[in-house]
């Protein structure tokens, strides 16, 4: 019984190591990074940020059109630091900064709003 | 916290619009993404794309000659074309299909408030958002624009996921690409 126990831990650190190790594999400098690699890795961080920027403000909630402003300017910013400052891409091999800051900024724009309305219309009325 | 049922309609519109996608994408599949042509193609243009990026790239030490980039370039503006023609043929099915999602839709929720904004949007945008809607309450959301929202972002996201998301050098390409400068 204490073997199936810690075996079943073992596997769960394991499964939960990979996890972390995919993670990291997508925001480590060191590896290799091809021109779709990369555009698509700042699309799910995009997409990931316009939804939680929803969700959490929809629930606060904030209100007022200047929030709009405040997301794009925090993803941009959020974006930029992953390419420039933890990946140290050259952007000039990847197109240039337009081409990776334009990078799923339209759906996630679209995500965010989608998730605050969601919720700030379910939450608080 | 409580969710309330007030705006409940918002939950149907976006399970409507996540379940059209999922249709959307599984007959754009069944008429173009697992043909052999479609297949080739998107393999042609991942080539050309690739052989163009290594030959303008800037850590690329020789100088590029000028008739194999325009070689190149044109393979893949043919066959950016030949993508778009391809889908353009099937992609009248999948429009049929959102036509009649979208007038299903418009006779559910006609003058009905589904969502509140949580902004008061531009004169701009304020004619989708407020379509059909009685009153000058801006902040009052139509079934229009939290449809548009679903569309664009569950969409664009559920392709991507899927693999099925247009090549990046065929959306640049475009479907009537504009003719080679250097040859005028």
């Amino acid at each position: 019984m204490k073997k199936a126990r810690s075996n079943k831990a073992q596997a769960q650190q394991q499964s939960n190591g990979t996890s972390h190790s995919k993670l990291a594999r997508y925001l480590d400098p060191n590896s290799s990074w091809d021109k779709d690699k990369l555009l698509d890795t700042l699309h799910w961080i995009r997409q990931a940020l316009g939804l939680s920027c929803g969700l959490v403000w929809g629930a606060i909630p904030l209100v007022g059109a200047i929030w709009i402003i405040l997301f794009l300017a925090i993803s941009t910013g959020v974006v930029y630091w992953v390419y420039s400052q933890r990946l140290k891409i050259d952007e000039e091999e990847f197109g240039g900064h337009g081409a990776l800051l334009q990078e799923g900024l339209f759906a996630s724009f679209t995500l965010f709003l989608l998730g605050w309305i969601l919720v700030y219309s379910l939450v608080h009325f | 916290m409580a969710f309330s049922l007030k705006y409940a309609d918002a939950l149907a519109v976006v399970s409507i619009s996540f379940v059209t996608a999922l249709l959307c994408e599984a007959i754009s599949w069944l008429l173009i993404y697992r043909t052999s042509s479609y297949k080739s193609l998107r393999q042609s243009i991942d080539r050309a794309s690739k052989k163009l990026d290594s030959l303008k790239s800037p850590s690329n030490k020789s100088t590029p000659n000028s008739k194999k980039l325009d070689r190149v370039e044109t393979s893949l503006k043919e066959s950016s074309r030949d993508l778009s023609l391809a889908k353009f043929k099937s992609g009248g099915v999948v429009a049929g299909v959102l036509i009649v999602v979208f007038g299903l839709l418009n006779s559910m929720f006609e003058g009905k408030v589904v969502a509140k904004l949580p902004f008061e949007p531009i004169p701009l945008v304020r004619k989708m958002s407020h379509r059909g809607l009685p009153g000058t309450d801006w902040t009052d959301c139509s079934m229009v624009f939290l449809y548009m929202l679903c569309s664009i972002s569950i969409r664009t996201n559920l392709q991507k996921f899927l693999g099925f998301a247009p090549p990046r050098a065929a959306a640049s390409a475009g479907l009537f690409p504009m003719p080679d400068q250097k040859i005028n």
